[in-house]
Formats: C-alpha cells, sequence, structure tokens
C-alpha cells in the first residue's frame, strides 16, 4: 500500500491500528448483543430468560460469528481484485 | 499512497501516518457496512440454525460480490458525472 513510512512511523501506525482492532470488537459485540436480543427476546412476562430465548441466543452468536468469519474471506477476495483492477486502469 | 490535495510540498510524519490510517479506516468501514447488510439480506433472523444453511451461505457470497461490483459502478459513475462537472475528480 505505501513505501513511504519509517520503522518509527510504521510503530505509530500499528499502535494506531492495534486501538482501532480493540474499538471494533467492541463494536462488534456491542451490535452482537443488540442484533441478538431484538431477534430473539420478545417474552416479558418473565424476567428470566427462557429456554427458547436462550438456545435462540446460542444460535444467533454462533451464526453472526459463521457469517463474520465467511464476508471476511470474501470481502479480502473482492477487496484484492478490486485494488488489482484499479492499479491496472492506472 | 494517496496523498490527495496536500500538494507538492512534503507530508509531515504524522500526516503520512493519518493517510494509511484512513486509507484502511475506509477499507474497515466498507467491510462493516457489507457484513450488517448481506446480514440483512441473507440471514434467517429467527435463527432456528445455528449454522449457516447451504442456500444461506451461498446468498452470502453473491450479496458481497454484488456489493463490491455496486460500489465500483457508483464510484466510476460519479466520477463521470463529476468529471462532467467540473473537469476533475477524486477515486473513491
Amino acid at each position: 500500500m505505501d513505501a513511504g513510512l519509517t520503522n518509527a512511523e510504521q510503530r505509530e501506525l500499528e499502535n494506531r491500528l492495534q486501538k482501532r482492532q480493540v474499538k471494533e470488537f467492541m463494536n462488534l459485540f456491542s451490535g452482537l448483543v443488540d442484533n441478538c436480543f431484538v431477534s430473539c427476546v420478545d417474552d416479558f412476562t418473565s424476567k428470566a430468560l427462557s429456554g427458547r430465548e436462550n438456545g435462540c441466543l446460542s444460535r444467533c452468536v454462533l451464526k453472526s460469528m459463521t457469517t463474520q468469519t465467511r464476508l471476511g474471506e470474501r470481502f479480502a477476495e473482492l477487496n484484492q481484485a478490486m485494488t488489482a483492477e484499479q492499479q491496472g486502469k492506472q | 499512497m494517496s496523498l490527495f490535495g496536500l500538494g507538492a510540498r512534503q507530508p509531515t510524519s504524522a500526516e503520512k501516518i493519518s493517510a494509511v490510517e484512513n486509507e484502511l479506516k475506509v477499507i474497515a468501514e466498507m467491510h462493516t457496512r457489507m457484513i450488517k447488510i448481506c446480514s440483512t439480506k441473507c440471514l434467517d433472523k429467527t435463527y432456528r440454525e445455528g449454522e449457516l444453511s447451504k442456500g444461506e451461505a451461498v446468498c452470502l457470497d453473491r450479496c458481497s460480490a454484488k456489493f463490491f461490483e455496486a460500489h465500483q459502478k457508483i464510484s466510476d459513475q460519479l466520477q463521470q458525472q463529476q468529471q462532467q462537472q467540473q473537469g476533475g475528480g477524486g477515486r473513491f
């Protein structure tokens, strides 16, 4: 992507990217909670999660993480292809 | 690396780092948006199963491919229109 950073600059960049990754993970987590709660929990006759709701939440997390992984792979492939095409045009 | 707008002078250290960081940020945001949109379009929201069905998996693959193609098409068209209006433009 670029060839112009010194070692010190590279370290600073990695530092920032690491902080960004932590933030991204927190966003992923809270997004997961919100999304799975909205999809799975709708019975307020009790203040404890029902067995059905519990099961749904587990399946929701599982499916969401599998989706993340799969789309992560697709994204990397597609992004690489797009970048290559853009460079070809230049 | 695109240091668009910084002109002929040498970019500072901070500017160089920010430029790369921003480029990665744009890509990361696109990644997040794609996941959100394709999940909405493809997944069974009742979560009867914890595993991706074959149909859902194929849908996700196709959705991501189309997302990128749409991104490209829209970027090209926008750039074209801007060039017609101003005689300039940039890459999205």
